[in-house]
């Protein structure tokens, strides 16, 4: 396994996992165009499934399942854009701005 | 004889294939219900010979048949059946034979009638239930029937339920007997607790054996004998009975001869042995007898209503039968209820045929109808003189039994000297309301000129019971019970069970005084109503409180009225208030503001923005995983 990649250990996945994990999060919360906080949702999801391929790298090689869990995360995130940029599309069309503060009609 | 049960399963039959099948049956279905009448009445009659010779051959205890009913295991067992005696055989001869006659009459006085099916199926069940109710060998059985025919009279009562009096007077005659109902019910339970059985013949031998408590059987006592109050309408439950002739009069001739009223008369018959272990219990049934029967008997002389004299002189006698069981004498109370049966429905139904007729029911407005209604007119003559008691008419008989019933037994002398005063005044009111119905000129003469005599199907009916009115009081001699194929006379066919039977012995001093009282009745009678009635207007006038009060029945009902609306309604308020400030208020519609303002301050909190849901969203996750963090060490 050490040829895998050389002096890089599983604690350098994790720390990159974290670091992408709390861009996406900064991401999601920080900014206000709706797209933006898409691609964050995105980038939060790469996280983890770096932090799966990695485990399942490093802890059983044997088995496949972090990564075959990657791969269900990928499809389903593949689906999640398509139905979010659908909606954020409208919701554009509607209303001329995809700026979240100004659509906060989901209320009472 | 154990096959007493298919006496009323014959008309519930006949009410369910009325009740499913009427519309589509010749004549509505009124024969089907008349035929098993008829073939119920035919069995009594057969079933009558057998107890006749049973007795005839010994020491006759009645006979009793039953069945399991349900069963709960290692507890109790409650038995379900029928029990068959003289008592029981009397209530059955009494109730088929009127409710036959009723029928048929029906069939001409309801005749094109809407509900004229409906009519029938319900007279059947009624019939049925009182039919359940004699044969009853237990107390349970016994209630569920005495509340079926409570039911059904309700229904009979507000037939014309379009008519406001006639529902009103369904009500009254409902609630008025469920408050005795209920002592019944009550009653019924605390011997249930105290002997842990249902069977009537388990708990009088225990309550004669001194087995029950006797606080508890007292108590007991006083319940049920509230029970019989109700429903035979005894002073101060009789309100109901007077208006319950809102009914069809065929109806009140069934519930104040046969089905309904004597009830209580049967119910007291039957558990004498227990009211006669309780101190004074005798004594309370005499004087409430005595009450009803004066008090009947002095509303009846001021009563315009022909039906409504009728329905007094039907308290009347319920009175003196109550008073006659008081004595203990059991087999006189049961020979009254017996001519009284045909006397009754007698006088009812030739009220019927009078309204039926003139479609007036108002003393004051008949009169002279004597030759227009040839068959009618000497009917009701000859049910009146029974009711007043004059010789030898059944009335006398059955009437004479008790006050030597009551003069050989424990009471004291005064209720004899009470039971002749009545006497005149019974036969004053019947001579009344017979002459202003029949004498003297017509008071109005539309009325008088479209009088006309009813059908056969009515008149028939009317002279069979005439006949009996007149004959059927002889049959306390032995050659008279012989010869109709019994062992031997009334009272010695009818008898108090442990105490043997009798024989039938005059007392000449007794009846030559009551006679010459009923003489004296009939013709001060005479002398007040006849013709032009100018002594009687003088009366009313000389004395108008009392006139007042005997027109308006010593304002009883009036008392009631005044009694529900200041204090059952008054109740009725505070509890409404206790419902509307607590119940409501408080409990519902807090309940529901609580939740609302709950969700007022909930949903302030929605700002509709995705940052503050996504920052919520994050701090939730960070705060859970702080959490398990630390839990897990």
């Amino acid at each position: 396994m050490e040829d895998v990649a050389a002096g890089v250990s599983l604690q350098h996945y994790v720390v990159l996992s974290m670091i992408l994990f709390s861009i996406g999060v900064y991401g999601v919360l920080a900014r206000r165009n709706a797209v933006l906080i898409l691609m964050s949702v995105e980038l939060m999801l790469n996280a983890v499934s770096i932090n799966m391929v990695a485990f399942a790298v490093y802890t059983a090689p044997s088995l496949f399942e972090g990564i075959i869990f990657a791969i269900f995360i990928i499809a389903v995130a593949a689906a999640e854009v398509g139905l979010a940029l659908g909606v954020i599309l409208r919701i554009f069309r509607n209303r001329g701005t995809a700026n979240v503060d100004e659509v906060n009609s989901l209320k009472w | 004889m154990g096959d007493a049960w298919i006496l009323p399963a014959l008309p519930v039959a006949g009410f369910v294939i009325l009740l499913l099948l009427s519309p589509w049956l010749p004549r509505k279905g009124d024969w089907v219900a008349i035929a098993l009448m008829a073939t119920a009445f035919v069995l009594v009659i057969a079933l009558g010979k057998d107890v006749s010779d049973a007795i005839g051959a010994g020491s006759f205890q009645g006979t009793a048949r039953s069945w399991q009913w349900f069963n709960v295991p290692g507890y109790i067992e409650i038995r379900m059946g029928t029990f068959v005696d003289q008592i029981t055989l009397v209530m059955l001869f009494c109730v088929t034979f009127i409710a036959l006659l009723v029928m048929i009459y029906s069939t001409g006085y309801m005749h094109g009638d809407r509900r004229y099916g409906w009519f029938y199926a319900i007279v059947s069940l009624f019939v049925a239930s009182m039919l359940a109710l004699v044969l009853a060998d237990n107390l349970l059985l016994l209630y569920f029937s005495w509340e079926l025919v409570g039911l059904c009279s309700m229904l009979l009562i507000g037939y014309y339920n379009e008519k406001q009096s006639a529902a009103e007077a369904s009500k009254k005659a409902f609630i008025t007997t469920r408050v005795g109902d209920v002592g019944l019910l009550i009653g019924v339970l605390i011997l249930f607790t105290q002997t842990h059985t249902f069977n009537i013949h388990h708990i009088l031998s225990m309550a004669e054996a001194g087995q029950i408590n006797e606080r508890w059987l007292t108590a007991a006592a006083i319940c049920i004998f509230a029970g019989a109050c109700g429903k035979s309408a005894q002073f101060p439950l009789h309100v109901w009975l007077p208006d319950a002739m809102e009914g069809p009069t065929p109806v009140s001739a069934l519930i104040h001869a046969a089905t309904m009223v004597v009830a209580g008369v049967y119910l007291v018959a039957r558990m004498l042995p227990l009211f006669e272990s309780v101190d004074g219990m005798m004594e309370l049934i005499t004087t409430i007898g005595l009450i009803t029967t004066i008090m009947a008997a002095l509303i009846g002389l001021a009563q315009r209503d022909i039906k409504r004299v009728v329905a007094y002189s039907t308290l009347n006698s319920l009175g003196l039968m109550f008073v006659a069981l008081g004595s203990g004498a059991v087999g006189a109370a049961m020979l009254y209820l017996f001519a009284h049966a045909f006397f009754k429905a007698l006088l009812f139904l030739s009220c019927g045929s009078v309204i039926h007729a003139t479609e007036e029911q108002e003393v004051d407005k008949l009169g002279g109808l004597w030759g227009k209604l040839p068959i009618t007119a000497p009917v009701f003559a000859v049910g009146a003189l029974a009711m007043a008691g004059l010789a030898p008419l059944s009335g006398f008989w059955a009437k004479d039994e008790i006050l030597v019933g009551v003069k050989n037994g424990e009471m004291s002398q005064l209720v004899v000297v009470a039971l002749l005063i009545s006497l005149p005044i019974t036969a004053m009111y019947m001579t009344r309301v017979t002459l202003l119905t029949f004498f003297g000129k017509p008071k109005d003469h539309h009325v008088h000129e479209h009088a006309h005599e009813s059908a056969p199907a009515m008149t028939l009916p009317l002279m069979l019971l005439a006949a009996l009115a007149l004959v059927s009081g002889f049959v306390v001699f032995d050659g008279v019970g012989k010869a109709l194929g019994f062992h031997s006379g009334w009272l010695g066919f009818v008898y108090n069970l442990g105490e043997g039977p009798e024989k039938y012995s005059a007392d000449w001093a007794m009846s030559i005084s009551s006679v010459v009282l009923v003489v004296f009745g009939l013709a001060a009678g005479w002398w007040f109503w006849s013709g032009e009635a100018k002594p009687a207007a003088r009366a009313a006038a000389f004395s108008p409180l009392i006139y007042k009060l005997l027109l308006n029945r010593f304002y009883i009902d009036e008392v009631y009225q005044l009694a529900i609306d200041h204090v059952v309604l008054a109740a009725g308020q505070v509890v409404a208030v206790f419902d509307r400030a607590v119940v409501n208020d408080t409990g519902v519609n807090g309940t529901g503001e609580a939740t609302d303002f709950l969700g007022w301050i909930g949903k302030h909190q929605q700002t509709g923005k995705i940052p503050n849901y996504a920052l919520a969203i994050v701090i939730g996750v960070v705060v859970i995983a702080v959490v398990a963090f630390g839990y897990r060490g």
